[in-house]
Parts: C-alpha cells; structure tokens; sequence
C-alpha cells in the first residue's frame, strides 16, 4: 500500500467512523444513565430522512441539518415517554421504534420524493485549514474534510467534558449505577435520564444527516443499514468509556473502508466477505472476548422510585 | 415548598451559645410529630404517633420488625407522605413532598442501605445533588476534609467508594450528611452492617453530633446501643408509640416487654442486650430449655454415629483467583450446632455458596453423612437433608415476587402436583399450618412474599428448611441479620428444636454473643481460614473475639 492508498483509506475510515463516532458518544450519555436506546437505529434513519427533506424544501444543508436534529429530538422523546416515564422494557420499546422508524421514513419518502427518486439535495461545504490541509498524507484526509464533520467532532469533545467535569455527569453515573442513592440525593431520576435520551437524540440526528446530505445527499429506504446497533456495539467494546469507544468507531470504520480498499486493489478475499467484519468485530466484542467490561449496574433496568 | 422555609439555622454552628446545654424539654423541639398516621391501601403501618424531638438529644427508635419504624423515618425524610396528621419542623409547618424537599429543610437520613453509588469517588458522591454546572471537585474535597474533621472522622476524598470497608462506608454516609449541616439526623439502623469493633466509634460520632447541637433519631435492635447512647427511648409496636422513655430512669427489661408487649425468654434478652452477666446467667441457670438444651441432649449411644457434615480441606478461589476459602475443615455432629464465628467478608459468604451447591470448591472435598456432596446440584443437595437459610434472602432465599404458599413449597413442589399440575388447594392448606406454627405474621397463604418484614420473610425461609423430610443438616447463614429481639428469639427457637430431632446445624454469623448463647462449639473464621474452635462459653468469649479481629490465641 503506497502512501496516496494509505491517505484516502485514512480518510475514509474517518468518513465511515464518524456517524457512528456521533451516534455512540450521544449513545453512551444515555448508557450512562441506565438506558439502552435499541432505537438509536431508528432516530438515524428518522435524520437521515428528515435532514434530506429539510434541505430539499430550503436549499440549506445547515437547515437541514437542524431538521435531522429536531427529528432525533422527537424521536427521542418517544423513547423516553416509552421507557422512562412508563418504565417500558427498553428493548421492547427500541425494537418497536425501529420498526416504526423504517416504516414511517419509507412511506415518506415514497410519498414526498417518490419510490425511484434520486433527487439530490444541496451538501455541506468543505472547510479548507490553511497550513493544515496542505500538510502531506494526513492533509487532505484529516483536513479537507466537510465542516459538518468539525462540528460534530466538537460535540464529542463537548460530551466528554460533560460527562467528566459537570454536575449533569455525575448524576448520569449515578442514576446508571445505583438509582436509588441518587434518588436519595435529591435527584430525579426520571428527569436525568430524560434528558440523556434527548442528547442522544439530538447526537443520533447529527450522525443520521451525515449519513444522507452528509455524504451521498439523498435518502434511500433503511440506509443507515445498522450503523445504530454497531454504534451501540461500539460503547461495549469500549467498555462505557468514551474514548474507547470512540477507539472502536475507528476500529469499525477501518473495517469498512477495507472493503474499498481491497475491492479496487486485487482482493485477496471476497469483498461480500469483508463486508462481514465490522459486525465480526462486533459480535466478538459483545461476547466479551475482547476483555470483558463492567456496564453501568441499572443499565436497561426502570426506575420505580423509593416510595 | 414548604420545606424552604427552614434553611436558615445551622444548629451545629451555635454549638458554643444554645445548645451545649441538655435541658431540652423546655426549648421548642426540632421535630414535632402529631397524630402522624399513614395507611398503604388496607394496611395501617402507622397510626397517630407523636413525638418531639429536641436539639443535642438522640432518640432511640425501637420496635419489632414491620412495627413502623422505617415508615416513620421514611415519612420524616419526605419518601412517604402522612395519611394524616401533623409534622412541625423548629416550628414551622412540615410537610416534604419528595426527599429532596426534606433535605433543604434540614433533614438529613442514613439509610438502611448504603447511599452511596459504589463506582464513583467520595468527591463525587458527596457533590451528587449538591451542585450544579461545572464541578469544583478540589474546593469540595477540601470543605468535606474540614467537614469531617470537625467531627473526628477522617475521609480522604479521592478514594473510590468501592475500595472502601463497610466501616468506612458508613462514616461516608455519615459525613454525607453532615455536610448539609443538617438540623435533624435520621438514622435508620445504621449499625446492622457494622464489626462490633467499629460500633463503639460510631456511636461516638453520633454523641458528638447531639452535643454539637444536632437532633439524632436513630433507629436500631441492639439494647445495648439504646443503652449506651440513648437520651430518651420510642418504643413503637405495631405502629403506635407505645411508650417514651428517658433514658436516665429505663430498665432495660420493661423496654423490651413493651416492645414486643409479652414476656421473653432470658437468654434471648440477654442476646439482645449484648450483655455477658445476662448470658452468664442463662446459661448456668433457669433455661435448661434453650440454649443448654440443644446440645447437651446426649447423643443417644456409645457408638459415634458418623457426623451430619463433614468439610474436608475446602479450597476455594475466586474468579480472580484471590484465595477465599483456605483449606478449611470442621465437622458438625448430629443434634449439635456448630457456630462459624467471624467479621463479615472472611470467606462466610463462600462457604455458605459452597454448601448450597451455588459454586464449586476449588479444592478439597465435604460430605453430608458419607456421601460427598463436593460436586452435587442444589437439588441434589436438598434431596440429601440439608436445610439451608441462605445469607441473602431476597437474592437466593425466595422469589420475591412469588406468594408466601408458592415460597413455601417451592422445595417440594412434586409434592403439591398431580398429573403435572400444581394442587393449589393442597398447597394453601399446607402454608396456612407453616404460617401458623412458624408465627409469621401480617400473611395469609396468598401474601407477596416482597410485601412481608425481614423477620416474617426469614420466618418463611426457615419454615421451609426446617420442614424438609428427613432434615440432616441445617445450614444458616446470618439467620438473624436486621431481626429484632423477638423474632431473634423465634429463629434461635426452630433451630434448637430441629438439633433437638437430631439434626445438625452450621450457623454462620457474626455476632458473637447470639453463636455463644446458641451454639456447642464454635469455629472462628478468618482470611478464609479457621483459626481455631473452641467450647461455646462466655469464658472463651475474649479469646474468640480476638481470633476473629486476626490476633492469635
């Protein structure tokens, strides 16, 4: 592998990490909590169709790009009515809202686009750093890239502070691994993890909208493919702990763009096989055979108050 | 909102003018309770209590289990709201709609249970609910290094919380508290989970919290720490406050009776009261019944008859293979009660799991009877004779969310089924009788085990080992923990009459006194190993104290 293949691989292993990068940190707010979103699926795919629909009707990514969060937003809302206030199984409640998800964003898009529509909407622009973006090799794969990808970058940044110096983190770790302490503590449970759905949300609705005007500026049916379930495979193989499992993002990513990789050299393997080992990764890592890591104690598990 | 009114005052900071003092009858009382009854659904937990509670006083809680106790606390902490009646809070009205509203008011509690989130640090646990936006973790370990040395603890704020001992745990709660400088204290039987060794200085914080001022309500079983720390003494029985009584002119004894509204039996007062002469005196004279009964029924004949347990050379490690067990071996003969003495967390836990068939030794071998039961199923286990009251009830001793008759029988189920199916009727008839003869109290057949007190639960559990046909062995681990005195009495009383039919008992526990009034001989356990065993006498108590704090005889 010469030094251009390794610049682009490079950058596409970004351009694949980085939804689920967004999609996980948001993820793992709510984790935190106690909360597991199986719909973190759903509220991409609910972005990646609203963001589209959003730019289409104003002719601005960035409008559409606050569309696909508000989106995320609502979606989120359903889940945390669903499992939060009304302590809903949040499995039931995720697999429920991903059903819905790809039901309700394939009938929009046939009603509103048309079933064969590739309209393409208008994208975001690139952010050129000067000195930076000229640098060789990492140049143009790490500094080139569309500004919506800095934007989302410093929202993880935002995350991890939040998360480790705010009063709203400790709280979430708190209401993740033993509730009724915090509830003792005069916090309320159902609010903080209300919130963290929400954070989710709105982080899943940047993610969906790099997924669609982001990158191929169009939506198709179900496109975000999984790219939720591997995020929240992500936040297991990194343990609960954000730069880890930003680490394993990358790792996925780096599996993905493989695929290209090999497929436009002589691939030594088929490239339906490659395709396979994000969710291989995945899949090992859930079964803990990448060393096994301790979830947030209430994790997936309701709030039914002291009293 | 009604709780802001009484933030002001900070009684620990007027230590110096008011409150050094202990006259307190004539001051207006912190807490001020006034036909407070409270009803869930058809049940009345409580029903029109009064009392007050003055500044620099500690009021002793007392009552059986399920008498009302923690659903008075839990009401002053603003977890329940009253049915009816009246709180008053340094004069103003009182009525806390959630804990968070109780805690701005001025009233801080120490649960049952620890509060504290195990994977977080002090810092953060004590900044938990106290702070908002961006942390100051360095100012605040400060404040909570202050804090605490105020009142002679010291807390190193950096720590982990799971790092830390249950002693030093409970001194964070403590210090969690004390850091909203609260006016009242609620304390609901925070020395259940304490070493003998540690209950001393706990009690002397609590001391200096009164004379710094503080109201203290402290909930508890232990005579000896009403004894010990009491200015006045509530004692509830179910769910009134039966009497109030200063401390300076109490007995001891008429406590009890009031608590528990009959008479008991000497030994078990003593147990309660902690206190040697006590069981001294039962022992020598007036109980041949009790406590010298069990194991002084001479085993029938000459010939030994092979022994009910035997533990040979147990091994066990744990997952990180951290020895836990270390090569222990003891055998229990048949009628006799073998009591395992030690702190808690040196390998009684494992021990307990290892007989019940819920983990394997890592080495060594142990028979119940002659047949090895080292790699033997839980059922097969039951199947052999041997009775087992698990440590941790609600996890491994019943299903909770199951009916007191579906508990009961779960152990023998085959024989409640015909066909396939269960035979309710059979079932109810045969719990009604457990439930009778075994005094479990406030549960008809149909009753939500959950729903029961600890000691009626433990009722349960017991009545459902102890009926095993044919019992061999019994092994009971912490089988009083959190009971009161009488229920304390009825546990001890099943086990001595199953001894008395023979079968042989392990009693895991750590509280010494209730093993030396109960048991023949005692072992002592410590860092996984038996360091010694020894005659179950009050002569041996020192010794065996000091073999359980690691000091060798």
């Amino acid at each position: 592998m010469n030094l251009e293949t390794l610049a682009v691989y490079i950058a596409s292993t970004l351009h694949f990490a980085l939804p689920l990068m967004l999609a996980a940190s948001g993820e793992l707010v709510s984790e935190a909590a106690g909360v597991l979103n199986l719909s973190l699926e759903g509220m991409m795919l609910f972005a990646a169709f609203f963001s589209v629909w959003g730019t289409s009707v104003t002719g601005d990514p960035w409008i559409g790009l606050l569309w696909g969060i508000a989106s995320g937003i609502v979606f989120a809302i359903l889940q945390a009515v669903l499992s939060v206030r009304l302590r809903a199984n949040q499995l039931v409640v995720g697999i429920g809202l991903n059903i819905l998800a790809l039901g309700a964003t394939t009938f929009l898009n046939r009603e509103i686009f048309g079933a064969l529509s590739r309209q393409l909407v208008p994208g975001f622009g690139h952010l050129h750093i000067p000195g930076l973006s000229t640098l060789p090799l990492l140049g143009p794969s790490l500094f080139q890239q569309d500004l919506v990808v800095y934007v989302g970058l410093a929202l993880i940044v935002a995350i991890w502070f939040v998360l480790r110096f705010t009063a709203y983190g400790v709280a979430c770790r708190a209401v993740g691994d033993d509730p009724r302490s915090a509830d003792w503590a005069g916090i309320s449970v159902t609010r903080v993890r209300s919130i963290a759905i929400l954070v989710t949300g709105a982080m899943a609705g940047v993610a969906g909208t790099l997924i669609s005007v982001g990158d191929i500026r169009t939506f198709t049916e179900g496109m975000t493919n999984g790219a939720g379930y591997l995020a929240i495979a992500a936040i297991i193989f990194g343990g609960w702990r954000l730069w880890p499992t930003v680490g394993a993002c990358l790792l996925f990513g780096g599996a993905m763009a493989l695929q290209f990789q090999f497929s436009a050299a002589t691939s030594p393997v088929p490239t339906a096989a490659l395709l396979m080992l994000p969710y291989v990764l995945a899949l090992l890592s859930v079964a803990g055979l990448v060393g096994r890591q301790v979830p947030p104690a209430a994790l997936t598990i309701p709030f039914f108050g002291s009293r | 909102m009604t709780g802001q009114t009484a933030t002001a005052v900070d009684p620990l900071q007027t230590t110096g003018r008011a409150s050094r003092v202990r006259a307190p009858d004539v001051r207006e009382p912190v807490l001020d309770l006034a036909g407070i009854t409270k009803s869930f659904g058809a049940l009345t937990a409580l029903s029109e209590a009064a009392l007050e509670v003055h500044a620099g006083e500690v009021l002793c809680l007392l009552g059986e289990n399920g008498a009302g106790k923690s659903t008075l606390c839990n009401l002053i902490y603003g977890v329940f709201r009253p049915t009816g009646g009246e709180m008053r809070l340094g004069g103003a009205a009182y009525a806390p709609a959630d804990p968070k509203a109780a805690l701005e008011a001025g009233v801080g509690m120490v649960h049952q249970h620890f509060s504290v989130v195990p994977s977080m640090t002090v810092v953060d646990n004590l900044l938990l609910g106290r702070s908002r936006g961006i942390l100051h973790r360095r100012l605040f370990a400060e404040e909570i290094r202050a804090r605490a040395a105020e009142f002679g603890l010291e807390v190193d704020p950096w720590r982990v919380v799971k790092d830390m001992s249950v002693g030093e745990r409970q001194r964070l709660e403590i210090v969690k508290c004390l850091m909203r400088r609260p006016r009242l204290l609620l304390l609901d039987e925070p020395t259940a989970v304490l070493p003998p060794e540690e209950i001393g200085s706990f009690l002397d914080v609590c001391r200096r919290i009164a004379d710094g001022g503080g109201a203290l309500i402290l909930v508890t079983h232990k005579l000896a720490e009403v004894a010990k720390i009491a200015d006045r003494t509530a004692i509830l029985r179910a769910g009134r406050i039966v009497d109030t009584v200063p401390m300076a002119s109490a007995d001891m004894k008429a406590i009890v009776q009031a608590m528990i509204g009959r008479e008991l039996g000497g030994a078990t007062v003593a147990v309660g009261l902690d206190l040697a002469e006590h069981a001294e005196a039962a022992e020598t004279d007036e109980l041949p019944a009790s406590a010298e009964a069990s194991g002084k029924i001479p085993a029938a004949t000459k010939s030994r008859p092979p022994d009910v347990l035997q533990i040979d050379a147990l091994t066990y490690r744990d997952r990180n293979g951290a020895v836990r067990l270390d090569e222990i071996t003891v055998e229990v003969r048949p009628g006799k009660i073998l009591g395992i003495a030690g702190v808690e967390g040196n390998g009684q836990s494992e021990l307990g799991l290892i007989l019940a068939g819920l983990e394997r030794p890592s080495a060594g071998r142990w028979f119940v009877g002659d047949r090895e039961m080292t790699r033997a199923s839980p059922a097969e286990i039951t199947a052999a004779g041997v009775g087992i009251v698990p440590e941790d009830r609600h996890a491994v001793g019943a299903v909770v969310e199951m009916s007191v008759a579906e508990n009961l029988c779960l152990q023998n189920l085959a024989q409640y089924t015909r066909f396939g199916l269960v035979r309710r009727g059979a079932m109810t008839a045969a719990a009604k009788d457990l439930i009778a003869r075994y005094d479990v109290r406030g549960a008809g057949p149909e009753t939500r085990f959950a729903s029961l007190s600890g000691g009626n639960q433990q009722k349960v559990v017991l009545a459902r080992e102890l009926t095993l046909d044919p019992l061999v062995l019994l092994v009971a681990a912490q089988p009083t923990r959190g009971l009161d005195v009488g229920a304390v009495e009825t546990v001890y009383g099943h086990i001595r009459s199953a001894c008395g039919r023979g079968a042989g008992v392990l009693l895991i526990s750590s509280e010494l006194d209730e093993l030396i009034a109960v048991s023949d001989r005692i072992a002592v356990i410590y860092r996984g190993r038996i360091v010694g065993e020894m005659p179950a006498t009050q002569k041996n108590r020192e010794a065996i104290g000091a073999l359980m704090s690691g000091h060798a005889a």
